[in-house]
């Protein structure tokens, strides 16, 4: 049983395209995505305590770089990750070495992270080069055949990339729970100077959860580059994207491995149903996105507050005992 | 011989209060040593430069003939120093047994054997049976071993306790103290102390020294220092001078 339901699970993801229709493979690919980008936000907040509200930088700055070097150079994103990853990775060492060696932290760290996000948003603004206010957009050559290559293909391969970066952020962030870094970074979150007396090098252990959550978050980025096509400034790197990121996993359990996917389901499913319901019905109401999400914060926050996974694991376990 | 720990004439203020003044001390490997004195005599910031916590204002503090001061407390630990906080810090989210493992993983690769000696050391601490609960609900006096285990873990070849018998009844302090001193024989640490239950004091420290005001106002064999008058004065006020010596 352990072993069967997760089998069939991944039976149920792998055939999905098959039966959806291409509203649902669209919802599921953006579930999906958000899965994998608020996995990421969770290991810097949920493990290492590090609240960032500004993840939308480096999902921008993924997308940007990679979306740059195939509009400029054609140069698709399998060497473009590497790039967007090691851009990432210098704005996230700017961050951390900024805030940790000046020991900000709590709510001015998370102030921080919004002012690198509003920088970085302006600044993208005024680069003509990757298109600026006006966008950059990547050329959609054709929709039918899978080109791997330059990673162009029908919305089943973006389903199953997303997938696939669902399930490898997922896998990443077990192991590194289970390692010394996940011990180390939840030390960390409970109590900074007691696991600094217990001999963890605190700064650098921090610095390396912002690393490593943004560089996962940079690959999200650069699927979303080849996923939507175009790039705004405005749209990518605004703060609403870096909210809609941390939902998911404050809704599904901060700190827990499977909270950001649970959550980034509810969330979803639920507000794009009942916008696309509401449309079937003819009522077109902007904004009803925002409403459904403030609304399941505030549901989750008074009557779930460690999030939806752990009340359901809860749950789960107390039945189990009650069975034996 | 060369003390493990020789503290030579440190002094600390906090904004014009003088914490710590002029305090030197030697403790050699293994040996036990207690700080007593009244509230506000400077033990916890003895303890606080000690440990990398705060910076020395003046003097020097060397492990093995090794500067310490200036070092961060990580840097400390990793030395061979661990500590217990006076107001206990377990990491509350996290079970009673990865409190410990976090301190058994310093210096060890293998978290299989980390876990074995966290457990280990559990058992001795009478936690093992807790191990999977949360650390947020344990009692205070669970609290107080816990603090003590992880200390424990970080494998410190001196140990400095804040006073980890406050608020434990009698029979538990006793049988914290009979614990703690197989261990120190078992593993050879030395242990700085502070501790205002004399009963701890006299069961553990061969040596005492009482901080008053910031300073060392004595020094020497326990039996004779807790006979002082100064030292009583300091605990009991002057009028107990020519009554019984504190129990």
């Amino acid at each position: 049983m352990r072993r069967a339901a997760p089998l069939a699970l991944a039976g149920l993801l792998l055939a999905y395209p098959l039966v959806a229709g291409s509203y649902g493979l669209s919802l599921a690919t953006l579930v999906l995505y958000l899965a994998a980008a608020g996995q990421a936000w969770n290991l810097m907040m949920g493990f290492a305590g590090q609240l960032s509200l500004g993840h939308a930088l480096y999902v921008g700055v993924g997308a940007y770089a990679a979306g740059g070097l195939f509009f400029h150079f054609g140069i698709g994103p399998w060497l473009g990750v590497w790039v967007a990853v090691a851009c990432s990775l210098l704005v996230a060492l700017a961050l951390g070495v900024l805030a940790f060696r000046f020991q900000i932290s709590g709510v001015y760290f998370a102030l921080l992270t919004i002012a690198f996000a509003e920088f970085t948003r302006v600044a993208f603004d005024h680069l003509d080069w990757l298109g600026g206010p006006a966008g950059m957009f990547l050329e959609v050559a054709q929709r039918e055949r899978w080109d791997l290559a330059h990673f162009r293909g029908p919305p089943a391969m973006y389903y199953y990339a997303a997938l696939l970066l669902a399930a490898g952020t997922l896998w990443l962030c077990a192991r590194l729970a289970r390692s010394r870094a996940g011990y180390y970074w939840r030390a960390i979150r409970e109590d900074e100077p007691a696991a600094r007396a217990l001999g963890i090098d605190t700064f650098r252990w921090k610095l390396l959860a912002v690393l490593i959550s943004a560089a996962l978050t940079a690959v999200c980025g650069v699927f979303l580059a080849f996923y939507q096509n175009s790039l705004f400034p405005e749209q990518v790197f605004h703060i609403s994207r870096s909210i809609e990121i941390l939902l998911g996993p404050v809704i599904g359990g901060v700190g827990t491995l499977l909270g950001p996917i649970v959550g980034s389901v509810v969330l979803t499913v639920l507000s794009d149903g009942v916008t696309e319901l509401l449309g079937a019905l003819g009522w077109e109401l902007p904004g009803t996105k925002q409403v459904l999400y403030g609304i399941s914060l505030l549901l989750v926050v008074l009557f779930l507050p460690n999030g939806i996974w752990p009340a359901l694991h809860g749950a789960w376990q107390r039945r189990g005992a009650r069975a034996r | 011989m060369s003390a493990l720990l020789d503290v030579q004439g440190i002094g600390k203020s906090f904004r014009g209060l003088r914490a710590l003044h002029q305090v030197s001390f030697r403790l050699g490997a293994g040996e036990i040593l207690a700080v007593i004195g009244p509230n506000g005599a400077g033990k916890t910031t003895l303890f606080n430069l000690v440990c990398g916590v705060h910076a020395a204002d003046a003097g020097q503090i060397l492990l093995r003939d090794r500067r310490i001061d200036g070092l961060r407390p990580d840097q400390v630990c990793a030395r061979g120093i661990g500590r217990t906080f006076q107001i206990v810090r377990p990491f509350a989210g996290l079970s009673v047994l990865e409190n410990v493992m976090v301190g058994a993983l310093r210096g060890e690769r293998s978290l299989v054997i980390a876990r074995e000696r966290a457990l280990a050391i559990l058992k001795r601490l009478s936690l093992a049976d807790k191990r999977d609960q949360p650390a947020l609900t344990l009692t205070l006096p669970e609290r107080k071993r816990l603090e003590l285990a992880r200390a424990l873990a970080t494998r410190p070849e001196l140990l400095l306790l804040d006073e980890v018998m406050a608020g434990l009844r009698p029979t538990e302090c006793d049988q914290l103290v009979r614990v703690l001193a197989e261990l120190q024989r078992e593993a050879g640490f030395a242990v700085l102390l502070i501790e205002h239950v004399l009963r701890a004091v006299r069961a553990l420290a061969p040596h005492v020294l009482v901080l008053h005001h910031g300073e060392l106002i004595a020094d020497g064999p326990a039996q004779q220092v807790l006979r002082e008058p100064a030292v009583i004065a300091s605990y009991l006020g002057a009028s107990a001078l020519g009554a019984e010596p504190p129990p």
